[in-house]
């Protein structure tokens, strides 16, 4: 909810940070012999960098107060040290891509822990580079063990359920920050249920007014939900008691032929779009270049909350056809632990110190994404931070009953995670934080694309993006020729006077 | 005193050390890797299929095609506009000529980024929705980033150029626009040739300036770019490395114009 500055500027100074902790870490623990040194890659200004005025603690109705002075691995270092008596040294570093981290793997560069998103961690599954975690680590009853405790039933079940090469996600990977896709748009123009559709960005009423994601990950996703509009949302389909499998199917054909549709559909769209942008495109919202973007739920929540500060409205919608939910987890790297215990156990014990829920608070103040951490029973430093950002003020007489149990308790109908919010979210910040359950239902997780797949996925998006030579102008050709012709034809009188 | 002795006792093949190493490790070992990756497939077996690939399809041969349009039409716009200044500049009879030159360059001065921000805000109040004309804001964006490439190497060349050789064309009978076209113009081709050169092959692969300006069509940079990026090296190290023919074509063609003279002026900025 923080980031007030702007996103590049921040990871000018985390890069900045980065390196100044490091260059600290080399000069001054340089001779210790008995510190352990754990390599960790995140994504860039993706934890909590402390640094906080004393004006920003947040003091929640539980009592517990969040103020975030160090860098949230600097005070990993000092809890390690304070509980295991031993010395740990965090090297943090960034990486830009999912792509980028890989291409850094296979480069040689060694990490203990990484950061990336949920397709990533299968391709590394699937390539069998990741350690699994310990059976020590699921133990609920070691209280240190915060990761397990915390974890959001819902985003738990999630990764056990979900399987590669017979193997469950959480085996290898721990929840990090999570989210859905979706659309935010500019309700002056836009209405919501013309937003609430894939086929938004090939509304020719919004003609050059809409903005698609610059990878073909999540523009493939939008492809498929134009492709596939007219089953998604018929009533049969949605009522199917096999839905969420066959939703999954549908939302991760990669059949050539759907390969093909898809690049027919995007060469259609690449006519009806302003931009393809990764980070513009917030900006754009809230300079009204564009009113429709598509958007993950994080920066949708920080786009909406610059617009509010400068007195103009965005809001947020769900395509009724299907959403995407990602999330990044922390897997540890097989060539980085080396076999090493201590090693694992540090590395462990960082997932279960990012996942306490102050730390968790900590995060998603500062980055504005949706932690994984929900908080073991009792502890309702979550929610009530959520009531804190969310709550309706005593003066708010319009409120309206959101109930956020089924990722909290996983019942949705526990009336210990209601949160009484001002009508005024409706549709916004709270409402792409936590998507309501309904919107959960229709949900899914983009699977990685296997090499054959991903070979024709990305000849597909070059194919959109390059320019055909077929397409050149008659005039531009005759231009060439003329010129040509010329310069020949000045050779051949001996145009060489000089 | 005996060091700096010592020093000069250095033989020129010694002091060219450092930079054969420089060169050894940063050009040629990344060249062999390039060429080593673009005649091999995913399994490291000789072929020649990323080569004929990236010649028989529309789409990478149309990218090229674009690239040179936009680098073609770039280069025109600049010559067009920065040869009338940098002719006024260097024959008008200002007073303060340095600080008039260096109102051209200032530009430079301030971040290229930064620039093309303001760029775009500008290029939005005149036409509203930049996305309607992006090659057009492309060879906007270029030419407002490169123009003072152009300027300087012809104003160079036209500034030493020997009066004497104008005055003999007027005492010969040549008027003004004789002068021009006999006299000024053909001895001011190597400083057009070398600003040529600093304008063509950045503006086919800057593609920040189309990123920035909305333009979402791939050009030869991007697109080396978008191959990497889908862990296809050996694709993207062919087009690198047919990009670099062109580049070594391209010279070789110019080559035989630029004279020393303009190889100077050239050094100083195209390091940026």
């Amino acid at each position: 909810m923080r980031r007030k500055m702007h996103k590049k500027l921040l990871a000018a100074i985390l890069a900045f940070v980065c390196v100044c902790t490091l260059q600290n870490g080399i000069t001054v623990h340089a001779k210790a012999e008995d510190e352990i040194v754990l390599r960790v890659c995140n994504w860039e200004e993706y934890i909590d960098l402390g640094g906080w005025d004393e004006e920003e603690r947040i003091e929640l109705d539980n009592g517990v107060e969040i103020l975030g002075v160090n860098p949230l691995y600097d005070d990993f270092e000092d809890w390690y040290f304070e509980t295991y008596g031993k010395k740990v040294r965090v090297e943090y570093s960034c990486f830009g891509t999912n792509e980028d981290l890989y291409n850094q793997l296979n480069l040689g560069d060694t990490y203990d822990l990484v950061c990336p998103s949920e397709y990533m961690i299968m391709k590394l599954m699937a390539e069998g580079r990741l350690e699994p975690y310990s059976e020590e680590f699921y133990d609920k009853n070691n209280k240190c063990n915060y990761y397990i405790n915390n974890v959001s039933p819902y985003i738990d079940k999630m990764m056990r359920e979900n399987e590669i090469n017979g193997e469950s996600w959480s085996k290898y990977a721990a929840g990090y920050m999570w989210g859905i896709t979706g659309v935010l748009y500019n309700p002056a123009e836009v209405t919501q249920d013309e937003a609430s559709t894939w086929k938004v960005f090939a509304n020719e009423k919004f003609k050059r007014q809409v903005a698609l994601k610059d990878n073909v990950r999540d523009s493939y996703f939008a492809t498929l939900g134009i492709l596939k509009a007219d089953l998604l949302t018929d009533s049969d389909f949605i009522n199917a008691p096999d839905y969420a499998s066959r939703l999954e199917d549908e939302m991760n054909d990669i059949h050539p032929d759907t390969i093909n549709e898809a690049q027919d559909i995007l060469d259609s769209l690449m006519g009806n779009i302003y931009s393809l942008e990764t980070d513009s495109g917030k900006a754009d919202m809230i300079t009204g270049k564009i009113l429709v973007d598509y958007q993950w739920s994080g920066d949708a929540v920080y786009a909406m909350d610059q617009a509010d500060e400068d007195d103009f409205t965005l809001m947020f919608a769900v395509p009724k056809e299907s959403t995407n939910l990602w999330f990044d987890g922390w897997v540890m790297l097989k060539n980085g632990i080396g076999g090493s215990a201590e090693q694992k156990h540090a590395a462990e014990a960082f997932v279960n110190f990012v996942s306490r829920t102050d730390s968790a608070v900590r995060n998603m103040y500062y980055i504005g994404y949706t932690s994984s951490i929900a908080g073991a029973e009792g502890d309702t430093t979550v929610f009530d931070y959520m009531n804190w950002c969310y709550g309706a003020e005593d003066s708010d007489t319009d409120t309206i009953e959101y109930p956020v149990g089924y990722f909290f308790s996983g019942d949705d109908a526990d009336m210990d995670y209601v949160i009484t919010a001002s009508t005024e979210q409706i549709g916004r910040q709270l409402y792409a934080q936590y998507p309501s359950q309904e919107v959960m239902q229709r949900t899914v997780v983009m699977r990685y694309f296997d090499e054959d797949a991903s070979k024709l996925i990305n000849r597909m998006w070059i194919n959109v993006r390059c320019f055909d030579i077929k397409d050149v102008p008659v005039v531009v050709w005759v231009i060439v020729l003329f010129v040509i012709l010329a310069l020949l034809g000045k050779r051949a009188l001996g145009g060489k006077t000089r | 005193m005996q060091s700096k002795s010592n020093w000069l006792k250095l033989s020129k093949a010694q002091l060219a050390l450092p930079y054969g190493l420089f060169l050894v490790c940063f050009v040629l070992a990344p060249l062999i890797v390039i060429i080593y990756y673009a005649f091999t497939n995913g399994e490291g077996v000789f072929t020649i299929e990323n080569l004929t690939g990236f010649f028989l399809s529309t789409k990478t041969i149309g990218t090229l095609a674009y690239s040179f349009g936009i680098a073609i039409v770039t280069t025109s716009v600049c010559l067009l506009l920065a040869y009338p200044i940098a002719y006024i500049l260097a024959r008008g009879n200002f007073k303060h000529k340095s600080v008039i030159l260096m109102i051209f360059i200032m530009p430079m001065w301030i971040n290229f980024t930064l620039r093309i921000t303001a760029l775009k805000e500008i290029l939005t109040i005149i036409e509203g929705n930049l996305s309607f004309h992006p090659f057009l804001n492309t060879v906007i964006g270029m030419t407002y980033d490169f123009l003072p490439f152009m300027i300087l190497p012809i104003y160079t060349t036209l500034l030493k150029l020997d009066k004497n050789l104008l005055e003999a064309a007027s005492d010969l009978g040549a008027d003004t626009v004789q002068t021009f076209m006999k006299v000024t113009l053909p001895l001011s081709v190597p400083g057009i040739i070398s600003g040529i050169f600093m304008v063509f092959l950045p503006s086919m692969t800057n593609y920040v300036v189309l990123d920035m300006l909305y333009n979402s069509t791939y050009i030869m940079g991007s697109l080396i770019g978008a191959y990497f990026s889908a862990y296809d090296w050996h694709g993207g190290s062919m087009i690198s490395l047919i990009l670099l023919i062109i580049i070594l074509v391209f010279t070789l063609c110019t080559n035989r114009y630029a004279d020393e003279d303009a190889g100077s002026s050239r050094g100083g900025v195209i390091s940026r």
